[in-house]
């Protein structure tokens, strides 16, 4: 049995402790007395994915088998979520690949010929054909792509299908294919406990018309967190939504779950407890320090992102998204919860290389915003690991840079409206339809490879709760121009940071250290 | 960072294994699991036994006698003794088991074994084999926390003698604590005679915390009694109360002399401890705490502080008395 998640308390036996901090990591020497918490050891994988996988797909909870949802002539819209899914990217078979082949099998077994693959993407960038053969292997790539493995377009009207609106007036407009189709497969990865269940169709294949329901500002301030699915209001919208696509169509939902074997072997010391490194770790830990450090930033950038994680499937679970998804949620929890005992003044969080919008692309200054004071920040249940008013402290060096084929409107975004205000609700009142409705953008959403106009400005949303809730915001090791662009501090060493934080939470303040990833979520009592 | 930080960074706290201490809060919790016992009887083999004796007369017996003074007095009532017997004897320093080993006759200092504490001499490994092959020691549960199945009760059957110190521990101060009943259940089930021993000045040779005697061969003496046997239908306490009161009267010897010490004790003036009680090795009953300090009485004599027994002396009063130098022969450096 694996450890289960635990919260060390710093004292003089403790060495120092790891950081992720962008592109690299470092030690760190925490103040005696602060809290680290450290999610549970990765779950062991299950043996023969193929034969739960097969096993899920002929045992569905709450409809019947697979094979008898099938039939000939019928459309069948196979579903499955996109590069954002998992982090880092798995390693080959990706398990969405090894679920869609099953599926095929069992649809070619019974006749079916009218069989669509869409990515769902929302108003993410398209993946490429390269990223979408990876995601469902070479077989389903050569057999589908281009005509019938495509991405989600969101702004391409004709293919959408508006169903209605929900009791609360919330638009639901989905991708028209699979609204029309006889039966939805959707092939989901729930990583973190805010994906998968009534998310999957409402906003993989959603248009905007239909997210800015939930993605804006009002509903993520009550989203407490998002990633506690019964307290938060994006959720809870995705349920209203997701009731009135059943009222339309079928979806059978196969739901996956990961355990916490984030990095390959070579960097197995990422995954390990500090004090429990053995000499090889300590050794690859100071080569593999050193050569990140001396590599040319373009290399670094190339090699931190082809790591593909050995991700072992912790459970596979398909049939009615209403009865799959807690199971998955109750696997995600296994793997990830971790008790913590009370809020502290000062939160600190190491930020990888990695959010769910640069896979294969550059982490700018608005994704470190939303990695940090979105994704990070809200790995809690109940309450945030920090107090009303506290300080956060982010390890990541924040660089000015930009993929300008993947995120055109993030350059105009920083650029021109954070100068103006950094005000979510403001941006949201004054810019967001502009930028949303932007033709230019909306042309290279729909034919290059960029994130939707709007995407900037729910990254900045993404953040809203956690910039209500705290007193301040330090960057250790950030760059001074682009974190004061964005309203935060930035710091040296950690010891500069709480002294900044000394005007905010005072000289002797509680500290907690989410250690993250492997992914922790922290449950606050 | 340059990579001699880097590297001085990740050494931190690590021993040159690389291993790092844990942290207090990371250590895994461990179930209670039963202690297995530390194996003994290779140190009673043939081999083991004549290795130890030759440890004993070329290493140990040495060592003590040339660092203290010892006097060993009444090992002739051990003459006429024969089978296994239960050494008794109050305990007051780790220099104890060595001059009563050091002082039996050879028949029997190869054939006893010593019970010693099991949470202390048999903790770690390496303290265990070198208590067992020194001294023939095997482990005793002195808190019966762990219900160990003591060893004494199959080494009598084996032929052996044991040397058990009834009070469970060194003394803190010197003072003789209560006697605990095994060894006096011991006796009286087994039918075996119990010889108390009397151990004087051995406190202030080297007491708790020093590895070493003190230095000016502090005088010890070591006082056989005359064996006690259990008489038909006496009981466990009664012996007790028998052997902590012989091992009193031995030790009052030192201060009132033999026939002063048999005659306290047939008047039943002798303090023995008991109950909660420790009392001053050699105490008598109403002392008089003027008469001591006017030197009048013969256990004033060396009872300067007046220290006699009970609870309310201080602690200070205690160590004091029981650090008295014994007799009043100092070391000659010069000729007279």
């Amino acid at each position: 049995m694996s450890r289960p998640g635990f919260v060390l308390d710093v004292d003089e036996r403790t060495p120092p402790l790891l950081m992720h901090q962008g592109e690299g990591f470092r030690l760190e020497r925490l103040p005696l007395g602060a809290k680290v918490i450290y999610p549970p050891d990765s779950l062991p994988g299950i043996r023969n994915v193929d034969a739960a996988i097969k096993h899920a797909l002929l045992n569905p909870h709450g409809t019947e088998p697979l094979p008898e949802l099938l039939t000939p002539g019928m459309r069948l819209t196979i579903v499955f979520d996109d590069l954002s899914l998992p982090l880092p990217p798995m390693q080959t078979p990706d398990v969405r690949q090894r679920i869609i082949e099953q599926v095929l099998e069992m649809a070619a077994a019974k006749g079916v010929d009218d069989v669509e693959l869409i990515a769902g993407n929302a108003l993410h960038r398209r993946m490429t054909p390269a990223e979408l053969r990876r995601t469902v292997g070479d077989r389903v790539f050569q057999a589908f792509f281009p005509d019938h493995l495509k991405n989600h377009d969101a702004e391409d009207h004709d293919n959408l299908l508006h169903m209605g609106k929900t009791k609360h007036g919330e638009d639901v407009e989905i991708n028209r294919r699979a609204a029309e189709s006889d039966l939805i497969v959707y092939v989901n990865i729930t990583l973190t406990a805010m994906s998968g269940g009534a998310k999957s169709v409402s906003v993989g294949l959603a248009s905007y018309k239909s997210l800015k329901h939930h993605h804006n500002v009002h509903t993520l301030r009550h989203s407490n967190s998002f990633n506690d699915p019964p307290n938060s209001a994006m959720h809870h919208s995705y349920e209203r939504m997701k009731g009135l696509i059943d009222e339309h169509v079928k979806v059978f939902t196969i739901e996956t779950t990961l355990n916490n074997e984030t990095f390959p072997s070579s960097m197995g010391f990422l995954n390990k407890r500090e004090w429990e490194w053995n000499v090889r770790d300590q050794a690859s830990y100071v080569a593999v320090k050193r050569a990140n450090e001396l590599l040319p930033a373009k290399t670094r950038r190339r090699i931190w992102q082809s790591t593909a994680a050995p991700y072992g499937v912790t459970g596979v679970h398909a049939g009615l998204q209403s009865e799959v998804h807690p199971i998955t949620l109750s696997n995600v929890h296994r793997q990830q919860l971790t008790e913590v005992n009370g809020q502290s003044d000062v939160a600190i969080y190491g930020l990888p290389y990695i959010c769910p919008y640069n896979v294969n692309s550059v982490m700018n200054p608005i994704l470190v915003m939303s990695l940090g004071l979105g994704y990070f920040f809200n790995l809690y249940k109940n309450k945030p690991i920090v107090r009303q008013g506290g300080v956060a402290i982010f390890y990541h060096p924040v660089p000015n840079e930009f993929h300008p084929v993947h995120h055109p409107s993030y350059i105009d975004f920083f650029e021109e409206i954070l100068t103006e205000s950094t005000d979510p609700v403001l941006l949201e009142t004054k810019y967001e339809e502009q930028f949303a409705t932007d033709p230019w953008y909306i042309q290279l959403y729909r034919n290059s490879y960029a994130y939707h106009g709007v995407h900037p400005f729910y990254m900045w949303y993404w953040g809203a709760h956690a910039l209500e809730h705290l007193g301040d915001v330090i960057f250790v090791g950030g760059n001074r121009k682009t974190t004061a662009r964005m309203g935060f501090r930035s710091a040296t060493t950690l010891a500069d940071a709480l002294e900044m934080a000394k005007d905010t939470v005072g000289s002797s303040p509680s500290i907690t250290y989410q250690h993250a990833p492997p992914l922790t979520l922290a449950d606050v009592r | 960072m340059s990579i001699r930080r880097e590297v001085k960074l990740l050494r931190h706290g690590r021993d040159w294994r690389g291993r790092s201490t844990v942290p207090k809060s990371a250590q895994p919790h461990e179930l209670e699991h039963e202690e297995r016992e530390f194996p003994t009887a290779w140190a009673r083999t043939r081999t083991a036994v004549r290795a130890r004796a030759g440890l004993r007369r070329t290493l140990l017996k040495p060592v003590v006698w040339s660092q203290t003074t010892p006097v060993v007095e009444g090992t002739e009532y051990l003459d006429g003794v024969r089978g296994p017997v239960v050494f008794v004897a109050n305990h007051t320093s780790h220099l104890d088991t060595p001059l009563i080993l050091g002082s039996l006759p050879e028949r029997f200092a190869d054939r006893v074994a010593v019970g010693a504490a099991s949470d202390y001499f048999f903790d770690v490994r390496w303290r265990a084999t070198l208590t067992a092959i020194f001294f023939n020691a095997f482990p005793v549960e002195r808190y019966g926390s762990r219900r160990l199945r003591s060893l004494a009760l199959d080494l009598v059957d084996e032929g052996w003698s044991l040397l058990l110190y009834p009070e469970g521990t060194r003394s803190e101060d010197g003072w003789m604590n209560p006697f605990k009943l095994g060894a006096s259940a011991l006796c009286v089930t087994k039918g075996i005679p119990c010889v108390p021993i009397a151990l004087r000045g051995s406190y202030a040779a080297m007491p708790r915390g020093r590895n070493w005697p003190q230095p000016g061969k502090p005088r010890v003496t070591v006082r056989y009694g005359r064996p006690l046997v259990p008489e038909e239908g006496e009981d466990v306490r009664a012996f007790r109360v028998r052997m902590a009161k012989a091992v009193s009267q031995l030790a009052a010897e030192e201060d009132l002399g033999w026939y002063g010490a048999l005659r306290a004790a047939a008047d039943d003036r002798l303090e023995v401890p008991g109950g909660a009680r420790s009392v001053r090795p050699g105490a008598l009953a109403r002392e008089e705490p003027t008469a001591e300090r006017a030197g009048e009485s013969k256990a004033g004599k060396n009872g300067k502080t007046g220290a006699g027994a009970g609870e309310q002396v201080a602690h200070w009063r205690r160590i004091w008395s029981s650090t008295e130098p014994l007799g009043e022969k100092r070391r000659k450096v010069w000729r007279d």
